[in-house]
């Protein structure tokens, strides 16, 4: 990580919480500025997004306790049959404002709620945005203001040490519907891994601790593609992912992380408990 | 200052009553802040309620200023942490300088007002804003400034985010001049300090309420220092690990002390009963946030219900406790 992207990075965080542990502060004078054009083009060019139309559905918490830790769902209501073919997420101001895109696969599931949450940072006051890519390859956005900024404070680890304890342990959990007529699981994925941003100054070396973070997470049910993720350090320490996925025979689902440093780990759901 | 109940320095303080109410308004106490007030000129120019002007000696050689149970604000200055000196025969050793070199001034008029001996050490129970940011006011002393061994790295890491917070949140006029001064003596191991006729013990602790705390016995009087690892009517904030601090406080409850000296608290408590509103809180999150996991719940829903039951039980706590569970979450879903 460069110095420039360093500095970049400090100026924009000019409404850091982070005072004792931190509370709220006030938007800066610039909070208003709208990167969401280029943004968009960059990733879409010019095909027409429907915004708001009732596909998707992004929560985020009214009020952020925590910028280092900001739980966020996307939801595709089950008036929504189609099969999704991608869904990515940006939060306009962070250094990186392509959080988490996600490639669906025929194990992706249909026929009932489809949903995916995570945990992010927030650099800054921004919208954070869902844009849910259908098969037909129409896409439909949902846009949330984020009305808190963690600055470079929402980078900070609590136990630096303690993070890189066990790195790339990955949990993967399966939880079975209610109804077992249900053609919709759902899933759960635990990475151990400090996702460095590489804008943090280690005062004993004078340099930038190197960014290392998690960038591509695989899983499959059954041999069959749910999803690939790619992400980006705008995803909190240890990524936690919830999502569906179709029902299948055995629904067990396999999983395979890579981070940065080109290094594998693999993780595996047991058989669902009850069955 | 006997007009500002705010000040008021007599009478159980916690909610639930338990471990203050020994050291009294005495005469002396009244006199030496009376001092106080009078070797501080700024004192006049500056907002009433936000100085240092009410130090108040809670056993021999040991002063101890009380902070507000609030956010810092302009108000408030950044007067919302506990401040103390010890005073040795042959030098005077801070520990913790409050939230602004501004207020780390009036700590240290309130120290000359008590003694002229050297100002030999600056020592910081933990890296929080409203605890260092005073340190600038010292360096004119040249003191040793002392920490846990993981205090420079998690200060030079947040260094830039506590300046423009706190800036912010005190207003640039009362934050002026404060500035992150990184320890000179870092504590890996327990140490001892020499003032004089008396010792001090430091201690560096495991990760708890935050990677760097330090806790500092005064062994003459048997006066602990516990820095933030005690709250007492301010909801307690988790900054490092909720598992540690539990087991942190534990030890800390086998300890026989004459008095402990709280980060945010009244001036004294006694063990082991001070810790016990505390460890109520921690162990309610920690259950509850456990049986929320094993049972498959989000992080969301942890948040709207665990450890609620709390709620009543301190102030701050709609600032502060929601943050708190999601750090438990993070962490105990790992076990």
């Amino acid at each position: 990580m460069t110095i420039a992207f360093a500095k970049l990075s400090r100026t924009i965080c000019g409404a850091v919480l982070a005072a004792g542990i931190g509370v709220l502060a006030t938007a800066p004078a610039h909070a208003d500025e709208d990167l969401w054009p280029l943004l968009r083009e960059q990733a879409f060019g010019d095909r027409p997004i429907s915004e708001e139309s009732g596909f998707v559905v992004l929560e985020t918490p009214q009020k952020v306790e925590d910028a280092a830790i900001v739980p966020i769902t996307v939801r595709i209501p089950p008036h929504v049959r189609d099969q999704l073919k991608s869904l990515s997420i940006f939060i306009d101001k962070n250094p990186d404002p392509k959080v988490a895109t996600l490639n669906f696969g025929p194990a992706a599931g249909a026929g009932g709620e489809r949903s995916f949450s995570t945990r992010v940072r927030v650099d800054n006051f921004s919208h954070a945005r869902a844009v849910l890519e259908l098969e037909d390859g129409s896409l439909h956005m949902a846009t949330k203001f984020l009305s808190a900024a963690g600055g470079c404070a929402a980078m900070q680890a609590k136990d630096p040490d303690a993070d890189m304890t066990g790195l790339g342990k990955t949990v993967v959990r399966t939880f079975s519907p209610a109804l077992s007529s249900n053609p919709i699981w759902s899933g759960q994925v635990m990475i151990k891994h400090p996702n460095h941003n590489g804008m943090q100054l280690d005062i004993n070396t004078a340099k930038f601790i190197p960014a290392r973070y998690v960038k591509e997470v695989k899983v499959e049910r059954d041999g069959e593609l749910v999803f690939t993720l790619d992400s980006t350090f705008s995803i909190s320490t240890n990524p936690n992912f919830r999502f569906t996925f179709g029902k299948g025979d055995n629904n067990e689902l396999d999983v395979s992380v890579v981070d940065t440093d080109g290094v594998a780990f693999e993780g595996m759901s047991k058989r669902p408990s009850g069955s | 200052m006997t007009n500002d109940p705010r000040k008021t320095p007599v009478g159980p303080t916690t909610p639930s009553g338990c471990g203050y109410g020994v050291h009294g308004l005495s005469r002396r106490n009244v006199l030496l802040a009376s001092l106080a007030i009078a070797s501080v000129p700024l004192l006049r120019y500056a907002p009433a309620h936000a100085a240092i002007n009410d130090v108040m000696e809670v056993a021999p050689g040991i002063f101890v200023h009380q902070g507000r149970y609030e956010v810092q604000s302009p108000a408030n200055g950044g007067d919302i942490a506990n401040a103390s000196f010890v005073v040795g025969s042959e030098g005077v050793a801070v520990i913790d300088t409050s939230g602004s070199a501004r207020l780390g001034a009036q700590l240290r008029d309130a120290i000359r007002a008590v003694t002229d001996k050297p100002i030999k050490y600056v020592i910081n129970t933990h890296m929080h804003p409203d605890h260092v940011f005073g340190n600038a006011a010292f360096k004119q002393d040249n003191p040793e400034f002392v920490g846990h061994y993981k205090l420079a790295r998690a200060l030079g890491t947040r260094k830039d985010g506590y300046l423009a917070a706190n800036e912010q949140m005190i207003g640039s006029e009362a934050f002026a001049g404060s500035e992150i001064i990184l320890p000179t003596l870092s504590i890996k191991e327990p140490t001892k300090l020499d003032l004089g006729d008396r010792e001090l013990l430091l201690e560096p602790q495991p990760t708890a309420h935050t990677d760097n705390d330090l806790i500092v016995t005064d062994l003459k009087t048997n006066t602990l220092f516990l820095g933030d690892l005690l709250f007492s009517v301010h909801v307690p904030t988790i900054d490092g690990s909720i598992k540690g601090w539990i087991d942190v406080l534990d030890e800390i409850g086998q300890r026989k002390a004459a008095r402990v000296v709280p980060g945010h608290g009244p001036r004294t408590m006694e063990l082991p009963e001070a810790l016990v509103p505390e460890q109520r809180y921690l162990s309610a999150i920690a259950d509850d946030v456990r049986k929320q996991i094993a049972e498959g719940k989000t992080l969301e829903q942890a948040t709207k219900t665990a450890g609620f039951s709390e709620k009543d039980a301190w102030k701050l706590f709609d600032q502060y406790h929601v943050r708190n569970v999601t750090a438990a979450f993070a962490e105990l879903e790992w076990e």
